[in-house]
């Protein structure tokens, strides 16, 4: 009994971090006319999001076409994009913030940059337009690059800055989205959030049941149901899982 | 430099903050700047430069791919009283650990109010509030962290700003030395996908299996990978691969 009383507080302060966050449900169009707005400022012809997949392992993480207006032949578009950068700028996310910006093939393509310090050019000539990507490297999760495409794009300092701002807030606002499809379908006790911790800190089932004043049976209980609830298969992927969804630390 | 801090001090002394095509100038001004200090003797002017856009006092950058207790390792650069960064310097990197790694990335460059503690000496003048900002350079997460006159409102745009101008002034300063030491290289590719495939939660002999290998050299691995993180079980090994953002 006293367990629960001590442990409601956090739970509190974490309802309302979660009620913080605005509730509006944010679409793909929504994102689509924010990018379109961002298109147009920048001159540019096109925009693409690319994000981040593939948890773990450097060699299966890649970068995929998530939300773009290229209209004709998008698959052979983004394939392209891909082919030519892809890897480089896989690389480019693991190191740096700086912008990408590259020039397209034909005479009159350019892309260029008012501070050639900050930002990394990519070998020129590889694609059909010219272009200037922001690596957004959010954490954990949601990570990935927005890209702008066109004949001519020639941003300032100020521009660069805010684009690169408004790239952020859109995979930021892309992750909100999706923070309630990572969200299990029944939420977890205070006990089995407990449980999952100290279990992620190191300690045996033997010592979380002695610090909770509980039996050991009871604690393998608490993180079986947590195991579930979680959709995970053992113990070992629901404390990943718990940790990835901010239910522990 | 001394051209670009009047200017800027000139646009802020007419009161109120700035006008925006104003403020827009003094950005490309310090940008300019920035670009001229990429050296790394560069990164305190740089970061100072940053510090008087926004109209603060003292800048604190700190990154926080070191291990809590690690402390005054964090520090990249600081012009803070050495006492009050040794007071707080743990404890911001123990507040980062304990964030959720979603509330983490939902946070990024939104400038952030704390409180610092009573025990804690303030320069006269200067608020007992500071900001954090946070941003990444690559894998590593590093804030920036600002003091400023009592009494003194920042200007929430030009913070903001002042995130990612750091970001890039970092991307570009910070490459060398300290970047490299990535706790990455300290696991071997197959230690890390052995990791990989645990916090999915697969057991050793489903691994061996997907790897093809024996269960004994996977048990091998996790052994070296719990040795080499100081971690006392294959659960809390986990729990350091999915913070440390490996898995």
């Amino acid at each position: 009994m006293g367990m629960g009383i001590q442990l409601s507080p956090p739970a509190g302060i974490e309802a309302e971090i979660r009620l913080a966050r605005p509730p509006k449900a944010v679409t793909a169009s929504d994102f689509v006319s924010r990018l379109q707005v961002m298109q147009t400022i920048l001159g540019a012809g096109y925009f693409a999001v690319l994000r981040l997949g593939g948890h773990g392992l450097p060699s299966a993480r890649k970068l995929t076409l998530s939300l773009h207006n290229l209209a004709h032949d998008a698959d052979g578009h983004g394939r392209e994009l891909l082919d030519a950068y892809g890897a480089v700028m896989l690389e480019h996310l693991e190191a740096s913030m700086l912008p990408l910006i590259w020039d397209g093939v034909g005479d009159n393509q350019f892309a260029e940059s008012s501070v050639e310090t900050f930002t990394t050019r990519l070998p020129p000539r590889l694609l059909p337009w010219s272009g200037m990507a922001f690596p957004v490297r959010l954490g954990a999760h949601g990570n990935g690059y927005v890209l702008f495409m066109g004949t001519f794009i020639a941003p300032s300092s100020d521009l660069i800055i805010d684009m690169h701002m408004k790239s952020c807030q859109v995979l930021i606002d892309m992750l909100a989205c999706e923070e309630k499809k990572l969200a299990p379908a029944e939420a977890l006790s205070e006990r089995e959030i407990a449980c999952l911790q100290m279990a992620g800190d190191g300690c045996i089932s033997e010592a979380i049941a002695e610090k909770m004043g509980l039996s050991v049976h009871t604690v393998n209980a608490y993180l079986g149901t947590a195991t579930t609830k979680l959709d995970a298969v053992n113990r070992i992927q629901a404390i990943a899982k718990a940790i990835r969804l901010g239910y522990i630390t | 430099m001394e051209t670009i801090r009047s200017d800027a001090a000139a646009w802020e002394s007419y009161g109120f903050s700035a006008e925006a095509g104003e403020r827009k100038s003094a950005r490309a001004l310090l940008v300019q700047h920035l670009g001229r200090c990429t050296g790394h003797a560069g990164l305190s002017p740089g970061l100072r430069a940053l510090t008087d856009y926004v109209s603060a006092s003292h800048f604190l950058l700190l990154r926080h791919d070191v291990m809590p207790e690690a402390g005054l390792e964090s520090v990249i650069a600081s012009d803070w009283p050495f006492d009050m960064v040794r007071a707080i310097a743990g404890a911001i990197l123990a507040g980062q650990s304990r964030m959720s790694e979603l509330d983490k990335c939902l946070t990024l460059l939104k400038p952030c109010f704390s409180h610092l503690a009573d025990d804690i000496a303030v320069p006269k003048g200067i608020s007992r509030e500071y900001c954090t900002i946070a941003f990444h350079v690559g894998r590593v997460r590093m804030s920036l962290l600002l003091l400023f006159p009592e009494h003194f409102i920042l200007s929430q745009s030009k913070l903001r700003d002042v995130g990612v101008m750091t970001g890039y002034f970092a991307s570009v300063c910070c490459q060398g030395a300290f970047l490299r030491q990535d706790r990455e290289m300290e696991l071997t590719e197959r230690e890390v996908e052995c990791l990989y495939w645990i916090a999915e939660g697969k057991t050793s002999d489903e691994i061996a299996v997907i790897l093809g290998i024996s269960r004994n050299t996977i048990n091998n691995y996790i052994t070296s990978v719990m040795r080499k993180t100081a971690t006392k079980t294959r659960s809390e090994a986990i729990a350091w691969a999915v913070r440390n953002n490996l898995v």
